[in-house]
C-alpha cells in the first residue's frame, strides 16, 4: 500500500512539474508554425506597454512570415540586464533603447549599425534621427521623442482669468511673465489649489533646468565625444537657470515643496498646471472630467529649448547573428516607426514627419499642440557617461530645490564629481 | 572502525554534496572572482586591463566612499542599541504569562515576514506630507507644522531607523524569547525564597543569563545593518542630496549605473574587511568570556 502511495505521489509531483515547465516554455506568446521568431525586449510600463503591444500586434497580424515576441522587462534594471545579456550573447534580437544610452551601446560594440540592412532614412524628423547617428552610421530607428511639456487645467486657469477665448493661456513668454502667471494663480485660486504641481526632487526639475539652461544658450554638460568627453558646462547659465527654478519653490512659493504625488494632484483637479513628459497626455485623456490642455514648455529665455529623450529600436550585435532574424527585426523596426500614430496615443511625438502629417495622427486631440517640440528638443550629451552624469546632477540639484545649498555650491560639487567620473 | 565512520559521518556526504556544490559555485567562487575583479578595470561587459591596487587607491581618496561609509556607520550606531533594547523589552512582554501572549508574539513578529518593498511602501504612504496618516494625525491634534519626513535629512534618518526597527525587531525578539525560555525556573524560585524583588530578578538573573544570546544578536545586527540598502533606496533613494545614501547603494551605482565593476568590487572588499574585523573582535570577546 505504501509503495502505491509513494508511486502516486511521485506521479502527481512529476505531472505538476511538467505542467509548470510547459507553462514556462509557452510564456510570452506562441510562435506560428513556419514563422521566424524575433525576440523583442521593451522597458515600458503603465499605459505605454499597451500601446506598444498594439504596434507589435498590428505587425504580427499584417503578415505570417515573421513573429515578434514582445517581452516586457522590469524598467529599473532594464539597461543592466540588456547590456549584460547582449554581452553574454543571450540578449534579444531587437530592443528598445533610449537615445542617451546609445553611446554606451555603440562604444561597447553591443549594437549593429543599420545601414547594411536599410537605406530608408527619409521621412524622419532630422533632429531625432541625428541623435542616433555615430561616425556617419545609423545605429537605431527612432520611434518618438518624449519631451517635457506643461499641462494646464482649463477650468482653474479660466477661474483665475488667465485663459483666452481661443483656449490659449495669458502668459507673457518672459522669465517675469512665467512667474507672474503662476503668482496670479496663487493669488486668485482658493488656498487648497496648487498653482504648479511639480516635484522638487528627481528627474522632473532636472529636465526643467536643462530646458531653461538650453533656452539661455547653454549647450552641454560634456563635449560630444563618445569615450573621452571634456567638462563643458556653461557655469553662469547653469547657475542662472537653477536659481530661477529654485525661486519658484523658495521665493515665489508657487510650487509646494515635497508633494507626495504631483501627478495625482493634477489628475484630481487640485492643480492649475503641472509639468512632465508628454506621456502624461494619454493618462489625462482617460481621466473622467479632467479638462486640460497640453502646451510646450514656454520659451521664456533667448531661444527655443526643451528636455527630451527618444525611444529607439536597436539591433544587438552577436558574433554569430542569424541574418534572417536580423532582417526580420529591421523590417519590424521600420514598421513600428511608420505606425507611430498608434504609439502617439500614449502621448509621444512620432519620429517621422510623414506620420505627424498623417490624418491618423492629426485625428488625435492635443498632440499637435506640442508636436513641434520635436524640432528643437535638446537631447543629452552624446557620451558613454550620460547616465552617470544625470545621476550626479540630479542628486546635487535636489539640495538646491530644497533650499539646502546654493547653486554655486551645487555646480562646484557637480564639476568635481563629473570630472572624477570621466577621469578628467 | 571503518564501518562506524561510514555509519556516522560519510553517510551524510551524498546529502551534503548538493548544498556544498551550490555553496562553492554561488558563494566561494564569487568571493575570489570579486577579488580578481577589484584588481582590474572591468565593465559590465568585459574585463579590460589589469590595474593592480589602483581601485583601492582611488577608494581611499574618494569622498563619496567615506561619506557613504559614514552614513552606513551612523545607521549602525542609530539602530543597533535601539534594536537590542526594543527587542528585549518586547521579548519580556511576550514572555509574560497572560492570555495575550500569543497575540503579542504574533503582532510583534508579523512585520518581519513582510517584504522590504511592502514595508517601504507603507512607510512612504503613511509619512507623505499634506495628506499622509502621520501628518494628518499631527494636524488633528493641533500641530500645524508640515514635517517633510523624507526630505529633511534628520527626519529622513529618523524615518529609516523607525521603519527598520519596526520591520526587523520581531526576529530579534524571537531570539531573546528563546533565550528567556532557556533560563531555568529554579533560579527565579530560589531568588524568591531569598526575597528578591522583580527588578533584582531581572538585574541579577535574566540579564546575565541573556548575555550570550544578546551578544549573538549584537553581532548579527551590526553585520545586517552594515549591509543596509533596500529600505533606504526605496524610501529616500539615498536622499536628500545623498544624505542617507549607504555604501551598498554607492557600490551598486558605481557598478551598475556607472559601468565600473572593478571599482565597485574594490569597495565591496573594503566593506567585507570591516565586517570581518568586527566579527573577529566580537568572537574573540565571546571566547575570552567563556
Amino acid at each position: 500500500m505504501k509503495k502505491w502511495l509513494t508511486l502516486l505521489m511521485t506521479l502527481v509531483l512529476v505531472t505538476i512539474m511538467l505542467g509548470a515547465c510547459s507553462e514556462e516554455s509557452s510564456k510570452g506568446a506562441k510562435v506560428p508554425e513556419g514563422a521566424t521568431e524575433v525576440v523583442l525586449w521593451n522597458l515600458f510600463g503603465g499605459g505605454d506597454a499597451d500601446y506598444f503591444q498594439e504596434v507589435v500586434d498590428k505587425y504580427n497580424d499584417s503578415q505570417t512570415d515573421i513573429f515578434v515576441n514582445n517581452i516586457m522587462q522590469e524598467n529599473a534594471e532594464y539597461y543592466t540586464k540588456l547590456l549584460t545579456s547582449i554581452g553574454a550573447g543571450k540578449g534579444p534580437d531587437v530592443a528598445i533603447a533610449h537615445t542617451h544610452v546609445i553611446p554606451e551601446l555603440v562604444s561597447q560594440g553591443l549594437i549593429t549599425e543599420l545601414d547594411s540592412f536599410t537605406s530608408n532614412w527619409e521621412g524622419f524628423n532630422q533632429n531625432i534621427l541625428d541623435a542616433t547617428v555615430y561616425d556617419g552610421l545609423h545605429y537605431a530607428i527612432p520611434l518618438d521623442t518624449h519631451a517635457q511639456i506643461m499641462y494646464i487645467n482649463n477650468k482653474l486657469v479660466a477661474e483665475a482669468g488667465l485663459l483666452n477665448d481661443d483656449g490659449s493661456i495669458k502668459m507673457e513668454e518672459t522669465p517675469e511673465g512665467f512667474i507672474d502667471f503662476f503668482s496670479i494663480l496663487k493669488e486668485k485660486l482658493p488656498k487648497d489649489k496648487i498653482p504648479l504641481a511639480f516635484s522638487n526632487n528627481g528627474s522632473d526639475p532636472y529636465w526643467m533646468w536643462w530646458a531653461f539652461y538650453t533656452q539661455m544658450g547653454g549647450e552641454a554638460i560634456l563635449t560630444d565625444d563618445i569615450d573621452n568627453p571634456k567638462y563643458a558646462l556653461d557655469l553662469d547659465k547653469a547657475i542662472k537657470a537653477a536659481d530661477y527654478i529654485k525661486d519658484l519653490y523658495q521665493e515665489h512659493k508657487v510650487i509646494p515643496l515635497n508633494l507626495a504625488d504631483f501627478y495625482s494632484d493634477f489628475q484630481t483637479g487640485n492643480a492649475a498646471a503641472m509639468s512632465t513628459g508628454v506621456w502624461a497626455t494619454g493618462i489625462w485623456e482617460s481621466t473622467d472630467g479632467l479638462d486640460f490642455t497640453p502646451i510646450a514648455t514656454p520659451t521664456i529665455f533667448e531661444k527655443e529649448g526643451a528636455w527630451g529623450d527618444s525611444h529607439t529600436l536597436v539591433l544587438p550585435y552577436y558574433n554569430k547573428a542569424d541574418q534572417e532574424v536580423q532582417k526580420a527585426a529591421v523590417e519590424f523596426m521600420e514598421f513600428a516607426a511608420d505606425n507611430g500614430a498608434i504609439w502617439a496615443k500614449a502621448g509621444h511625438i512620432p519620429s517621422k514627419t510623414t506620420v505627424i502629417e498623417s490624418d491618423e495622427f492629426n485625428k488625435l486631440p492635443y498632440r499637435s499642440n506640442y508636436a513641434e517640440v520635436a524640432n528643437y528638443v535638446n537631447f543629452a550629451d552624446r557620451t558613454i557617461y550620460a547616465r552617470g552624469v544625470q545621476d550626479i546632477v540630479i542628486r546635487n540639484l535636489d539640495l538646491l530645490w530644497a533650499g539646502d545649498a546654493t547653486a554655486e555650491d551645487v555646480f562646484s560639487t557637480v564639476e568635481k564629481e563629473v570630472k572624477d567620473l570621466i577621469g578628467e | 572502525m571503518k564501518k562506524k565512520l561510514w555509519a556516522q559521518d560519510l553517510k551524510a556526504i551524498p546529502f551534503l554534496l548538493p548544498f556544498f556544490i551550490a555553496y562553492l559555485v554561488f558563494t566561494i567562487f564569487p568571493i575570489f572572482k570579486g577579488l580578481e575583479m577589484s584588481l582590474y578595470d572591468w565593465t559590465l561587459i568585459r574585463k579590460l586591463e589589469f590595474v593592480g591596487l589602483d581601485n583601492y587607491q582611488k577608494m581611499l581618496g574618494d569622498p563619496h566612499f567615506w561619506k557613504t561609509l559614514w552614513n552606513t556607520t551612523l545607521f549602525v550606531i542609530l539602530t543597533t542599541p535601539a534594536m537590542l533594547i526594543l527587542s528585549l523589552v518586547l521579548a519580556l512582554l511576550a514572555n509574560m504569562k497572560s492570555k495575550f501572549t500569543t497575540f503579542l508574539r504574533g503582532s510583534y513578529f508579523i512585520p518581519s515576514i513582510l517584504s522590504v518593498s511592502v514595508i517601504s511602501f507603507l512607510a512612504i504612504f503613511m509619512l507623505q506630507p499634506y495628506n499622509g496618516l502621520i501628518n494628518t494625525v499631527l494636524h488633528t491634534i493641533g500641530i500645524e507644522a508640515e514635517p517633510f519626513w523624507m526630505a529633511d535629512k534628520a527626519l529622513a534618518w529618523l524615518t529609516i531607523v523607525i521603519v527598520t526597527l519596526w520591520w526587523s525587531v520581531g526576529f530579534n525578539m524571537i531570539l531573546f524569547l528563546a533565550g528567556l525560555q532557556d533560563i531555568p525556573e529554579s533560579l527565579y524560585e530560589a531568588s524568591e525564597i531569598d526575597g528578591a524583588t522583580g527588578w533584582e530578578k531581572f538585574r541579577y538573573i535574566t540579564l546575565p543569563q541573556l548575555r550570550p544570546i544578546g551578544k549573538i544578536i549584537l553581532l548579527l545586527q551590526i553585520l545586517a545593518s552594515y549591509k543596509v540598502f533596500a529600505q533606504i533606496l526605496l524610501i529616500t533613494g539615498g536622499g536628500p542630496g545623498g544624505g542617507t545614501r549607504p555604501i551598498i547603494q554607492y557600490i551598486y551605482e558605481v557598478g551598475f549605473r556607472q559601468n565600473n565593476l572593478g571599482y565597485a568590487a574594490a569597495m565591496s572588499y573594503a566593506l567585507f574587511f570591516i565586517l570581518l574585523i568586527l566579527s573577529v573582535i566580537q568572537l574573540r570577546n565571546q571566547k575570552e568570556e567563556r
